[in-house]
């Protein structure tokens, strides 16, 4: 999903800045106010950040001047929150770009939107409403990390289709679509697998960190009753 | 982990290179100047020109040895060749330059086609070889002194470090739980290989976060207050680059303004 750097010209490399600053601004903001109500969760953000910097590393080469591989994002929009996920991935596709020379400078309001904004967002969506409808949280996980990461690569499509749009923009988005479908369909579902085993370990070991940023609601133990009967 | 080992050999060079005590602010300047002219005009020979000056730097003023800069470039610009070919070939519209008749359709290559991907190669030749000076010459250390001090926010720079920091944990604990798996044959069949991927990938999530919990306990008995002090002995940017930055810059835009109809798309 990392655009090469230099693949967007003008204008589609500033639009995708314009659409991606003001989101990730909202999520510094939000970093900020988590990092001071509860400074205990800077652990878990700095590895839900190396997460998204392993799994987004692991790429398959695509012949639309990108590439596929699973994002990660998914999962830290359910535990963090969208906004500060696209912060995250702000971070890590510079750290690529600088580390990896995987993805690129001019690239990344594009991959910033792609990776942590749009499919997040839908990924929280998706665990939301789960959520509201007490579904069982592993199906709740599962869903919302690989539609989540899904829709990562149609954004990706929809973005290279805007800078191509011939014949027509939706020709353009089915072509790319289909390229990136065939290797990014089971790395989805292996991406909401992986999602599902990580999630209930966290649940497992961090259950008091997870419920307080509201990810889960621990049931309350009652401490007996002394001299009850 | 052939991107491990990439990404340790950049570190190395990053480290080493005569370029690395030079000040990142000049560094920054010219790769972010020269991206961005780049990539917004239309012109083929600012890329080149991008191109060749990086290249020059590179190899000259750095002294990354040229197999290492092949060998960097190669694979993306395999991957970007084969991209570009099928834009060639399979999008653009209006005035065609071929048409191919096959049974089922017929196949019509356009010149707007073939002049896009050609500007899109080799657009993207011109901003990687220009990103990579950067990653070669600039260890990551000195890009987090130089974002503090373009006051980016801190609690930015706060996660950025721990994000680095974790990489490395994750790294290293994969290494480690790998070579006790493969010492009680954990990969010796299909089905344990399965078993020990999943165990890998649950334990190191706990284990990495646990060292997180641990460094940061450490850390706040030593007095840490959300800022992490860094020693900032970074040189002043040499007046000579900056200039000569800004006399490349003029060049390419004047260039662009007479070479824009070359490639038109």
């Amino acid at each position: 999903m990392h655009i090469m750097e230099g693949f967007l010209p003008h204008p589609w490399w500033e639009l995708w800045f314009a659409v991606s600053i003001p989101v990730v601004l909202y999520g510094i903001y939000r970093l900020n106010r988590m990092s001071k109500t509860t400074p205990e969760a800077k652990p878990l953000l700095a590895l839900m950040g190396a997460f998204i910097f392993v799994l987004s590393a692991l790429k398959l080469p695509s012949v639309t001047g990108s590439c596929s591989h699973p994002t990660g994002a998914g999962l830290s929009a359910v535990v963090i929150g969208p906004a500060i996920t696209s912060v995250l991935s702000l971070i890590v596709l510079i750290f690529q770009a600088l580390l990896l020379a995987h993805g690129g400078l001019t690239t990344l309001g594009a991959n910033v939107f792609s990776m942590g904004i749009a499919g997040p967002v839908v990924a929280y969506a998706i665990w939301a409403v789960a959520k509201r409808a007490r579904i069982p949280s592993s199906i709740g996980i599962f869903l919302a990390a690989s539609l989540g990461d899904l829709f990562t690569y149609v954004t990706t499509s929809a973005q290279l289709a805007l800078f191509l749009p011939n014949p027509t923009f939706f020709e353009a988005l089915i072509k790319f679509g289909t390229i990136f479908a065939v290797t990014q369909i089971p790395l989805a579902i292996g991406e909401g697998i992986l999602a599902v085993i990580l999630f209930d370990f966290l649940a497992k070991y961090k259950m008091e960190l997870l419920s307080t940023l509201k990810v889960i609601r621990v049931p309350v133990t009652v401490p007996a009753k002394e001299g009850g009967k | 982990m052939t991107e491990g080992h990439l990404h340790e050999e950049i570190d190395r060079h990053a480290h080493t290179n005569p370029l690395s005590k030079s000040s990142p602010f000049t560094k920054l300047f010219f790769v972010l100047s020269a991206l961005v002219i780049c990539v917004s005009l239309p012109s083929p020979i600012v890329p080149l020109a991008v191109l060749s000056v990086s290249a020059v730097l590179i190899l000259f003023m750095a002294r990354i040895p040229i197999s290492f800069f092949v060998k960097m470039l190669s694979y993306p610009t395999a991957m970007l060749g084969l991209s570009c070919i099928i834009i060639a070939l399979f999008f653009g519209d209006g005035e065609a330059l071929a048409e191919v008749p096959l049974p089922w359709f017929t196949w019509t290559i356009f010149k707007n086609g073939v002049t896009t991907g050609i500007a899109t190669f080799i657009r993207v030749e011109g901003a990687l070889s220009c990103l990579f000076f950067l990653v070669l010459t600039t260890p990551m250390t000195n890009i987090f002194v130089a974002l503090r001090r373009i006051r980016i926010p801190a609690v930015l720079v706060e996660v950025s470090l721990l994000i680095y920091r974790y990489i490395f944990v994750f790294i290293e604990i994969t290494e480690k739980m790998t070579t006790a798996q493969e010492l009680r044959f954990g990969n010796s069949s299909w089905l344990t290989k399965i078993r020990s991927i999943g165990l890998i990938s649950g334990n190191l999530f706990i284990r990495t976060m646990e060292q997180g919990e641990r460094t940061l306990t450490a850390m706040n008995a030593r007095g840490y207050d959300g800022t992490i002090r860094m020693l900032e002995d970074l040189p002043k940017p040499s007046k000579a680059a900056l200039v000569a930055t800004v006399l490349f810059d003029s060049i390419l835009l004047l260039v662009s303004i007479y070479s824009k109809d070359l490639l038109v798309v």
